[in-house]
């Protein structure tokens, strides 16, 4: 569904991402793993053409998405909850969602969409006249996906869901994210938090330092010492 | 993403400060050769029309020098600095201007000053201490706001001086053109003004101060976070500023006689703003091709602007046409190249930037 | 007291003519960070559209204002295609810069194309008529002035809390990538923001020629400096803070009219911006605006 070749990404003379390749088949839930600075959020901003590639190319569905800008790859099914949440927070639960649906013009099944978050997330059906600002972490960040779920995406891209979150709201949101694959959802997730996420992801890409050091099978990297060797050690062809 | 954002941050080039100084040195030596060699050949060879149009090309050059002080290093947009322009001429009109010219210009002036009268030199330094002391005045104030506050009160000086000048007939003769100031200053001053602000801005921009402004204008929190104290900076540069704009005001008083307040009003603050905006208003260098380009672009568009005739066609008088042709000009540099002709460079450093294109050879030997 | 009710309402109309200017100014500023100094320029748009169809022959005010409306709007369009897109994502330093150049091309367009001196325009001047409301004296003008602000801001509360694209609006005021994120346009919603902000100038600057019957290719700059301490003092992007600064400063300049006599005139502008830096000495973040460092994102 999504495929990344020989990505490269620069902010201006320093290199943040060297030749990194990565493909998501549908249905997958993938995940990108690495340390801090590692490239994983510059690559998922160049597959949403907030930053431009320095060389490489990205495909969706077939499509080369280079020459698309962000709000059409909205439009074409791909959609990304950024980092950090970034939920409107002058704006009321609805009318987060209502903006999540920004590319759709039926008002029916955006209605009944909102209604389908709502029964994903109950919090936010009691919040939905507060304000994005008043909610508290986790809230946020059950809107935050919300939204994005509101265009109807067929690839989800999740950056760091669990950042700065109490452990058993983590669970709260990782079950949410397991839950999100059976309704014909793919999924690209973010992820510092390696262990939680490798239980339940299908294949796994670790960055380190803007290259790609693993790719493969999520289930190979159970092993603590496999993981470690993953992120410190050498480049695995 | 935030690590490189921090790696980026750090990339500032990792000059030692000798290094440094001596390469401002080596600036402002360029800076003041140019200019007074430039200056001193027309003096020598041009019509008086030329000279004339140099003197005022190198007061306005003074302006856009005590503007790059504070707003090249400081990074807010300042409109008040032709209010400061303004108090440096009265100041030292009130002062120089003869007692028995007094008495047909201001006679009713307050304090008695219709009765005094100092020399040119005295008059000058009074006015720039004046100017400069009410440039720490208002700095007090200003050093307190940021970005666009901070332009709204520099607009504000400008509009209050203007309302005084315009106002206090008694003192500054109001809207009509106050008169008989001695004319104690000719090209020659002119362009050893010139030299020294140059040499001055030079300096300031390279000394401790004009680089932990800049960092500041860039980060200021992380300045801040270093110890560096922000506000006290942007006042030094504030004052530095004034002082010199009132330089050329007090200057062109002193050369041209006559001076107007409407000629120190909204149209000079552009027209100087706009001069430090092409040349690149966080270079000194800037500030001098700003004006060079300028005055001579505007006055190419002047002999249009009068009606000419073009083979056999006479062409109407289109007045406007240079002002058109500055908003046009701002605009385009402001999209394709923000940080304006010399983007932010001084000289030293685009003249090794040539010898490294050019000269390859000889460098690497 | 008479002389009071008579000046309240004359601050008030005021007021709402730079709440109007300084709305437009908060609405551009908060969605894309652009301190649009050449935002007075639209009133000299209005004025000089409305002069040349009058000099066509067009006599019906209403036609004339409805020309003056639609040419505004789409000048700021064309304005934010040509000039400001390209600057979109510079510093703001380099935004408020280029809106000063495009103002000069304005002002100096119209001194080109029309005339360096003022024209008439007298056809709004009917709206000067005195009407005598209990025992006072108002101009039906100022009962516009008032009536059709509140009218055009309860509108643009609705589009802002009632439409998808007002919301986006408000959205990108606080983030403009997860705006864009969202699947919304971000060159659909600038182009609103500059729709709506020459929409409201253009109301202003009917009111400001029906009160002097004249224009000149240098009648924005006051206004629109005017406009700019209006959203200072009420903080700058904030829409309500627009208002009430705009409001302030027309009682601000009702009272100096009455207080300073004919002779210190010239002082009155002056006194206002002494006002305004007294004002930001002790407040520097407005009257509404939240507390802001140097080095916030602010212009």
């Amino acid at each position: 569904m999504l495929e990344i070749e020989g990505a490269s990404i620069n902010y201006g003379p320093v290199s943040a991402v060297r030749n990194v390749s990565l493909t998501v088949e549908k249905g997958e839930i993938v995940a990108l793993l690495g340390p801090n600075g590692a490239g994983k959020t510059s690559l998922l901003s160049a597959a949403m053409g907030l930053r431009p590639l320095a060389a490489g190319s990205i495909r969706f569905k077939g499509e080369d998405l280079r020459k698309l800008d962000t709000e059409t790859r909205v439009r074409r099914g791909l959609t990304l909850t950024p980092e950090g949440r970034k939920v409107f927070a002058n704006l009321t639960v609805l009318e987060n969602l209502e903006l999540g649906a920004a590319t759709r013009k039926k008002g029916a099944e955006i209605h009944h969409d909102m209604e389908m978050c709502f029964e994903l997330f109950p919090i936010l059906a009691e919040r939905r006249h507060q304000t994005g600002g008043s909610l508290s972490g986790g809230e946020q960040q059950m809107l935050a996906i919300a939204r994005s779920l509101m265009s109807r995406p067929s690839l989800l891209m999740l950056d760091e869901p669990s950042l700065g979150l109490a452990p058993r709201i983590v669970q709260q949101i990782f079950r949410l994210i397991r839950d999100l694959r059976g309704r014909d959802l793919t999924i690209l997730l973010v992820e510092q938090n390696a262990h939680e996420v490798l239980r339940f992801a299908d294949r796994a890409y670790v960055l380190s330092t803007g290259e790609c050091r693993y790719a493969g099978p999520a289930s190979r990297l159970h092993d603590k010492d496999a993981l470690m060797q993953a992120y410190i050690g050498e480049l695995v062809a | 993403m935030n690590t490189i954002s921090v790696a980026e941050g750090r990339r500032s080039p990792g000059l030692v400060l000798d290094a440094r100084l001596a390469g401002n040195a080596r600036g402002a030596l360029y800076l003041a050769v140019i200019a007074a060699a430039v200056g001193l050949l027309i003096m020598a060879f041009g019509s008086p029309f030329i000279v004339r149009l140099m003197a005022t090309a190198y007061i306005n050059l003074i302006v856009v020098v005590g503007l790059q002080i504070f707003m090249g290093n400081a990074n807010v947009v300042n409109i008040g600095h032709a209010g400061f322009m303004a108090l440096g001429a009265y100041f030292v009109a009130i002062f120089a201007t003869p007692v028995m010219m007094k008495a047909v210009v201001i006679p009713n002036a307050p304090f008695g000053m219709s009765g005094v009268e100092v020399g040119a030199l005295w008059a000058f330094l009074i006015s720039v201490a004046m100017t400069t002391l009410i440039g720490l005045i208002s700095g007090l104030v200003l050093v307190r706001l940021a970005g666009i506050a901070a332009t709204i009160l520099t607009i504000s000086i400008l509009v209050i001086v203007q309302g005084v000048l315009v106002t206090w007939t008694d003192l500054f003769r109001g809207a009509q053109a106050f008169f008989g100031i001695p004319k104690a200053v000719g090209p020659g001053l002119i362009i050893l003004a010139t030299v020294a602000a140059l040499v001055i801005a030079r300096m300031f921009k390279g000394s401790r101060a004009g680089v932990q402004l800049r960092a500041s204008a860039t980060d200021p929190l992380a300045a801040e976070a270093m110890g560096v104290d922000v506000k006290r900076l942007r006042l030094v540069a504030w004052v530095l500023g004034s002082a010199v704009v009132g330089c050329a005001g007090a200057l062109y008083a002193l050369y041209a006689g006559t001076i107007n307040a409407r000629a120190f009003y909204f149209h000079t603050a552009f027209l100087t703003l706009a001069m430090s905006i092409v040349g690149g208003m966080r270079s000194v260098t800037g500030a001098m091709v700003g004006v060079a380009l300028l005055t001579v672009l505007l006055e190419l568009i002047r002999i249009v602007e009068g009606g000419i005739t073009v083979f056999g066609i006479e062409f109407p008088d289109m007045l406007g046409l240079s002002g058109l042709m500055l908003g046009v000009i701002i605009v385009t540099v402001m999209c394709f190249r923000p940080d304006g002709f010399m983007g932010g460079h001084e000289i030293e450093e685009a003249i090794a930037a040539l010898r490294k294109r050019f000269g390859r050879g000889k460098d690497e030997s | 007291m008479e002389y009071l009710i008579e000046q309240a309402l004359n601050g008030f109309s005021i007021g709402a003519q730079y709440s109007l200017l300084a709305l437009g100014l908060a609405i551009v500023f908060s969605v894309m960070g652009l301190v649009n100094f050449a935002h007075g320029e639209f009133i000299g748009v209005a004025g000089y559209a409305m002069f040349a169809m009058a000099a066509m022959g067009m006599t019906n005010p209403w036609l004339l204002v409805l020309f003056a409306v639609v040419t505004v709007v789409l000048a700021a369009l064309v304005i934010e295609r040509i000039a400001f897109r390209s600057v979109r994502d510079a510093p703001p330093t380099t935004g408020l810069l280029t809106a000063f150049g495009v103002g000069i091309v304005l002002q100096n367009l119209f001194l080109l194309l029309v005339s360096p001196r003022p024209k008439a325009v007298p056809a709004l001047s009917a709206l000067n008529q005195t009407v005598d409301v209990w025992g006072h004296n108002f101009t039906i003008l100022q009962f516009l002035e008032v009536g059709v602000t509140a009218v055009a801001i309860g509108a643009l509360v609705w589009f802002l809390r009632g439409t998808r694209i007002g919301l986006a609006m408000r959205a990108a005021a606080l983030d403009f990538t997860t705006v864009r994120l969202m699947g919304m346009r971000a060159n659909r919603v600038i182009a609103f923001a500059f729709a709506i902000s020459g929409l409201l100038a253009s109301i202003a600057a009917i009111f400001f020629i029906a009160r002097r019957g004249a224009i000149d290719p240098f009648m924005g700059l006051l206004p629109v400096l005017k406009a700019f301490v209006a959203c200072v003092l009420g903080g700058f992007g904030s829409l309500p803070g627009a208002v009430i600064g705009g409001l302030l400063l027309g009682f601000i300049e009702v009272m100096l009219i009455v207080l300073l006599p004919d002779k210190l005139a010239g002082l009155r502008d002056a006194s206002v911006f002494l006002i305004v830096g007294a004002i930001l000495v002790f407040r520097p973040q407005g009257i509404l605006g939240k507390r802001v460092e140097l080095g916030d994102k602010t212009a």
